[in-house]
């Protein structure tokens, strides 16, 4: 029972990861229609960044400044450089992406090293949780992912540029027609996207591998999380995220991780055949 | 004012627009009329640059709009209320409002439009998709008026209202017209057109082929019919 929990918790902290990292996804798809397969290499250069801070720096803490903000201005130089000139061309959006993984994995191999690393948490020590010792890094990382959420959702509400983003999806052209500028407002969006990806890696090097393929095993359960939340629907991704990776968790205890990732798929193609466009949403077949 | 000449434009290989000229004077209300589909929506995206124009020029007090990019044209003064209405479902009323505002609305520009549509004021917090029709209208018009523009283009700003609220809409582009604003209107309804518009264009294939006063225009039922497929 004792594992049954443990998984569970890991699975919870590890899916508001995934929702922090996958909002970033979900924003960018429904803002740009981009289909973005490298977002798994913005978390990925996140947590590289972090190991960097912290070789270069001794303080893990700065990673939590430095690294979104790094991602944030690498987010903006992609979207000029590849984004920007294949907008309002999805499937090709998905040959760019995917030739942008490419690229980040072997630079980052080229710098970083082909070896796995590890950074060990900053916090030591566990707390009593449900009759189990727990990790106080992992409720460290679950507390910084909800706060980052609602910042990412208050920002979304509360702000200029955030209705502009609001605004901007739902129709350029009206929005232009009132001076919004949509170009701008596409790039800080896929450059938040990136800062997003990359803040989950800063929180999540410390309890993943530092590697420059980490990325590629973080996509699809942030695709299967905006899917199954409702594509564009961002409330209902996070919920998605954390109900996935629970589930995970709690059949990993049972089983192995490969079966429980076959669950998850299983879960996804239940989804799409009964409501095809999210579990979150008001539309059903 | 607003100096249209020789505008070309294209959706891909077909091109929509065939050189429009056209022309709005200080403090007109001026008629864009023809049938569907002759490029009436495509002259004014034309001109707001949120389609490119192949050729010719659109200039405004003097500035060609046609090298602006498109959300730099609202700041020279022009005002745009799309076909639909375009409003932002799932923005709030307040947030339609003063969406193109770079700073917070002053406490004037609030007045400015709450004066003039009191019940807006009382909507503020309410989503826009959730408004009728009519009041969609007023949130889209006050939307652009926030921007103080010099010209406003309202592209059929009766399709979809009921009949009882035309009239309303009618007074209210007057009014606004009367505070010194000029007027471009694409409209089907001819009745609004002849009842507000000073000067009034015709469009067939892409291109103006006819221009007269609305009084002029009343008395040709035979270009009426011939361009509108209507009786007067």
């Amino acid at each position: 029972m004792d594992l049954v929990i443990a998984l569970a918790l890991n699975g919870l902290v590890w899916g508001l990861i995934i929702a922090l990292i996958a909002l970033g996804l979900s924003i960018i798809f429904g803002l740009l229609d981009i289909i973005n397969l490298a977002h798994g290499d913005f978390f990925m250069v996140g947590t590289v960044l972090t190991w960097f801070v912290l070789e270069a720096t001794g303080n893990y803490w700065l990673a939590f400044l430095i690294v979104p903000l790094l991602g944030f201005l690498l987010g903006a130089l992609v979207e000029r450089s590849v984004i920007q000139p294949i907008r309002g061309m999805a499937a090709l959006s998905i040959v760019a992406t995917f030739g942008l993984s490419i690229i980040i994995q072997e630079v980052v191999r080229a710098g970083y090293g082909a070896a796995p690393k590890r950074i060990l948490p900053p916090i030591e020590g566990t707390i009593p949780l449900f009759g189990i010792e727990y990790d106080y890094y992992r409720i460290f990382a679950a507390a910084v992912s909800v706060i980052a959420i609602f910042v990412f959702f208050a920002f979304l509400h509360r702000t200029k540029l955030g209705t502009w983003m609001r605004a901007v999806r739902f129709d350029r052209d009206t929005a232009l027609a009132m001076g919004v500028p949509a170009r701008t407002v596409y790039m800080v969006t896929f450059a938040l996207g990136f800062s997003m990806a990359a803040l989950g890696g800063a929180v999540a090097a410390p309890i993943t591998t530092v590697d420059f393929q980490t990325g590629v095993d973080v996509l699809p359960f942030c695709f299967m999380a905006v899917i199954i939340g409702g594509l564009g629907n961002l409330p209902g991704t996070v919920a998605a995220a954390v109900l996935l990776a629970v589930t995970e968790g709690v059949v990993t205890s049972f089983t192995d991780p490969t079966v429980a990732r076959i669950v998850s798929l299983c879960l996804m193609s239940a989804v799409l055949i009964a409501r095809p466009h999210g579990l979150f949403t008001g539309a059903t077949r | 004012m607003l100096e249209v000449r020789d505008l070309h434009a294209s959706y891909g290989k077909v091109e929509v627009l065939q050189g429009v000229s056209l022309d709005v004077a200080d403090g007109e209300i001026v008629g864009l009329l023809g049938r569907n589909g002759v490029g009436k929506t495509t002259t004014l995206k034309a001109i707001m640059g949120l389609v490119r124009a192949s050729a010719g020029r659109a200039t405004f007090d003097g500035v060609d709009l046609t090298g602006l990019a498109a959300h730099r044209v609202p700041a020279h003064g022009i005002g745009y209320v799309p076909q639909g209405r375009g409003i932002f479902p799932n923005l709030s009323v307040e947030e339609n409002l003063f969406l193109g505002l770079r700073s917070e609305p002053s406490a004037q520009q609030r007045a400015l439009i709450f004066d003039r549509f009191p019940q807006l004021q009382e909507r503020l917090a309410q989503k826009g998709g959730t408004l009728s029709g009519g009041e969609q209208q007023q949130l889209a018009i006050a939307r652009c008026l926030v921007m103080q523009p010099k010209l406003l283009i309202l592209d059929e700003p009766t399709e979809g209202i009921m009949p009882i609220l035309i009239r309303e809409i009618r007074s209210e582009i007057r009014k606004i017209n009367k505070t010194g604003v000029s007027i471009l209107l694409v409209e089907q309804n001819l009745v609004t057109a002849f009842k507000i518009c000073s000067v009034i264009y015709l469009m067939e294939k892409g291109a103006i082929v006819h221009r007269s006063s609305a009084a002029d225009l009343k008395t040709q039922p035979d270009v009426i019919h011939r361009y509108l497929g209507m009786a007067a």
